[in-house]
């Protein structure tokens, strides 16, 4: 696989404190690369070493094939989760500052600006103080400043935080079309919600290191098991009586306003699906059978435990 | 004008220039100081001599003819008893001479005086005094012409100081070098505690806005902090040049109402024809102008330092006395650097970086030579460049370590890192 940018063997130490033990991650071209883990965990450590700012102790950084240098960092776009503008500068100004920073020349800086600001309907706000927005205001003119000078990599902390849900869905559709156009964006965030919609692969980081890591759909493949879901009218009892053979933990859900009621069934593996769901046929009129998948909130909580509970914090 | 540097001076610039508080400091200030330099001239002006008039008992009947009164003291003799003229207020002060006082004047002679006298006033009544007995003790004697002798040795020795170390052997007056050192040094010290704490705010401003996160992912530290320190001294220029323009109207408008009080005082003609020795001035200029810009970068570069290792205002303002205390070092030993230019601790304090430009202005205008010129203009750049590349990586290292003070180690560490 292509990858624009490989982190081997990653360690970092503060004073008394290790922040990243031995992580690798490698991050493959034109996905939405998730970078999760509890607070602390040391995600904001990796992704400053990944976007130059800090040194990692040892492990390399090859970008684009080759070792990370100070050269690289225009072509890579940096959202930190601590963000803030200058509050006495206008809204334009400051974002055609941070444009020309990033070697846009000022006429086409201006120019691919004015596109931003109209698409995320702020064309209005040109002129005024950066003391006089709001949060989520502010972050837009953040987002815009990220992602202007059009890099190959995008690396984004915590970017809905401060959003409301409407903006945020404006914000997705924005970095979902930035990936379309071939860029590779680098996310990190503790909504599980918007890692489902938005990642391809995910890194899990806890306790300085990467616990788990690989795409999203055989990571859920993974931690999903063999949990089946009944949506059915009929007898209760016939069902449970036809399943018994296949599996255990058979539970009874409510019965809604149609007459539809749900059971959930726990086989031992997925050869058991194919018999299992002829003799509920036989049972009961079945409307409707899924495999329960795990939702990214649960993945990243039995992740984190049974991590934790097999590796006792040190003291 | 696309390098990153020239973009944050630029910012850096424009963001000072147009703010009203910048816009109001840099118009009230030159008003203030002709003002200072204009009140007192002004307050001589309106207001009346206050004359003091002092009466005499004279019971050796040789001393009060003698007293001459000037235009703040006027001398009367009086027959009257010392407790008639206590009640006298139009009597300020009151003289009693004893009849032996031309022997004994310390013991024989008092004075009385309703409030406090005045230096001025106190001293002219003593002088006068002094004459006077003198005078009788110069008659006792009885020696005709005593008094066009005494006038024929009188000198008055102000002769020509001339520099042998200067090949044009231009006069030099010390008194003038010493005005303009003094000038200078005290110039240099506002402008360094005014425009490096500019420098050092706006970095623990960035700090605080959270802004800098982004500003480094843009921009490498170093010409950040150039492009700040720049900036900042860009600023500092353009106020200096205002004020400068200002105060140089103002002056032109107001000496007419200072008129003689100027054009009578010897040591300013001296110091005005000294300033128009073009050799001398150029040369002045040029190396006070590189000094002056050297001590600038060099301790804004140390307030960069400061910002870039603390978090917040507060924790800036107790270690800002690193620098602060090696200017006023720099400043206490210019002082006594005038009364010695060319001693040894003059040629090692204005080649030591921390002190060399406040000790540079006490001594150029004495003329130094040109090889410490070198040796200490050298000294002072390198440092600059030196410090902007350390706390280029403080700033680095500083920021991320979680309120973490950073090793020596750990920034040797950071200045291998490509």
């Amino acid at each position: 696989m292509d990858h624009i940018l490989q982190a081997h063997d990653i360690c970092k130490n503060f004073v008394g404190h290790t922040a990243l033990d031995n992580v690798s991650v490698d991050i493959p071209r034109g996905k939405v690369y998730g970078l999760l883990g509890p607070n602390g965990a040391g995600k904001t450590t990796l992704i400053r070493i990944i976007n130059h700012i800090t040194a990692p102790d040892s492990g390399t950084v090859t970008f684009n094939g080759h070792r990370l240098t100070a050269a690289d960092v225009p072509n890579i776009g940096y959202l930190p989760e601590e963000r803030g503008l200058y509050k006495k500068m206008k809204v334009g100004e400051q974002a055609l500052f941070f444009a020309r920073l990033k070697g846009l020349s000022k006429a086409d800086a201006t120019k691919s600006l004015r596109e931003w600001f109209d698409k995320l309907q702020i064309s209005d706000w040109w002129d005024k103080k950066v003391e006089e927005l709001s949060k989520g205001m502010a972050q837009k003119v953040q987002f815009i400043v990220t992602v202007l000078h059009k890099p190959e990599l995008l690396i984004f902390d915590e970017p809905f935080s401060g959003f409301d849900p409407i903006n945020a869905a404006v914000l997705k559709r924005e970095i979902l079309e930035l990936r379309d156009k071939g860029t590779t964006i680098i996310f990190s965030t503790h909504n599980m919600g918007s890692v489902e919609e938005l990642c391809d692969c995910i890194t899990l980081i806890n306790r300085s290191r990467n616990i788990l890591s690989g795409g999203l759909h055989s990571i859920r493949e993974q931690f999903a098991g063999h949990n089946y879901e009944f949506t059915f009218i009929g007898n209760p009892d016939m069902l449970a009586g036809a399943l018994n053979p296949f599996g255990s933990n058979f539970t009874l859900g409510a019965i809604d306003a149609d007459g539809n009621a749900t059971a959930t069934i726990t086989c031992a593996d997925s050869q058991a699906a194919r018999p299992m769901l002829a003799a509920a046929n036989e049972a009961v009129d079945i409307r409707a059978f899924r495999r329960i998948m795990p939702s990214m909130d649960q993945i990243f909580i039995s992740a984190v435990e049974s991590y934790n509970s097999s590796n006792p914090a040190k003291q | 004008m696309n390098s990153p540097l020239s973009i944050i001076i630029s910012r850096e610039y424009l963001e000072r220039v147009k703010r009203k508080s910048f816009i109001i400091s840099t118009l009230l200030v030159p008003v203030f100081m002709v003002a200072l330099m204009v009140a007192p001239a002004a307050l001589m002006l309106l207001s009346e001599p206050e004359t003091k008039a002092v009466s005499v008992i004279d019971q050796t009947g040789k001393i009060a003819q003698r007293l001459h009164g000037n235009g703040e003291v006027t001398f009367a003799t009086s027959g009257a008893q010392l407790d008639s003229l206590r009640q006298n207020h139009d009597v300020d002060v009151i003289i009693v001479a004893e009849a032996d006082a031309i022997d004994r004047p310390q013991t024989a002679i008092t004075v009385y005086s309703r409030g406090s006298l005045g230096i001025a006033t106190d001293s002219y009544i003593t002088s006068q005094l002094n004459r006077a007995i003198e005078d009788v003790r110069l008659d006792a004697y009885n020696m005709g012409n005593i008094r066009q002798i005494l006038r024929e040795v009188e000198v008055d020795c102000s002769y020509p100081a001339i520099r042998l170390d200067r090949e044009d052997e231009s006069a030099s007056s010390s008194a003038v070098s010493y005005g303009i050192a003094m000038f200078l040094d005290m110039l240099l010290y506002m402008f360094i505690l005014i425009y490096g704490q500019m420098v050092m705010n706006s970095i623990i401003e960035e700090k605080n806005n959270r802004v800098l996160e982004l500003v480094v992912s843009s921009v490498k530290p170093k010409t950040l902090m150039l492009g700040k320190i720049l900036g900042i001294g860009s600023v500092a220029i353009t106020q200096i040049i205002i004020w400068a323009v200002i105060i140089g109207a103002c002056t032109i408008w107001v000496t007419p109402l200072m008129g003689e009080a100027v054009a009578s005082d010897p040591e300013t003609m001296a110091m005005f024809s000294q300033l128009s020795d073009g050799s001398f001035l150029a040369s002045l200029l040029v190396y006070t102008l590189l000094f002056f810009i050297g001590g600038y970068l060099f301790y804004s570069a140390i307030y960069a330092a400061i910002a870039s290792a603390v978090d917040n205002i507060q924790d800036a303002g107790q270690l800002s006395s690193v620098a602060t205390i090696p200017v006023i070092l720099g400043v206490v030993a210019s002082m006594s650097v005038i009364n010695n230019p060319a001693s040894t601790l003059a040629v090692w304090v204005s080649i030591i970086p921390f002190t060399s430009p406040m000790a540079m202005m006490a001594r150029l205008p004495f003329g130094v030579p040109f090889w410490q010129i070198a040796v200490s203009m050298a000294v002072l750049y390198a440092s600059f460049m030196f410090l902007i590349w350390l706390c280029a990586k403080i700033y680095r290292v500083g920021i991320f370590m979680y309120g973490k003070k950073p090793t020596l180690l750990e920034i040797i560490k950071w200045a291998k890192y490509k």
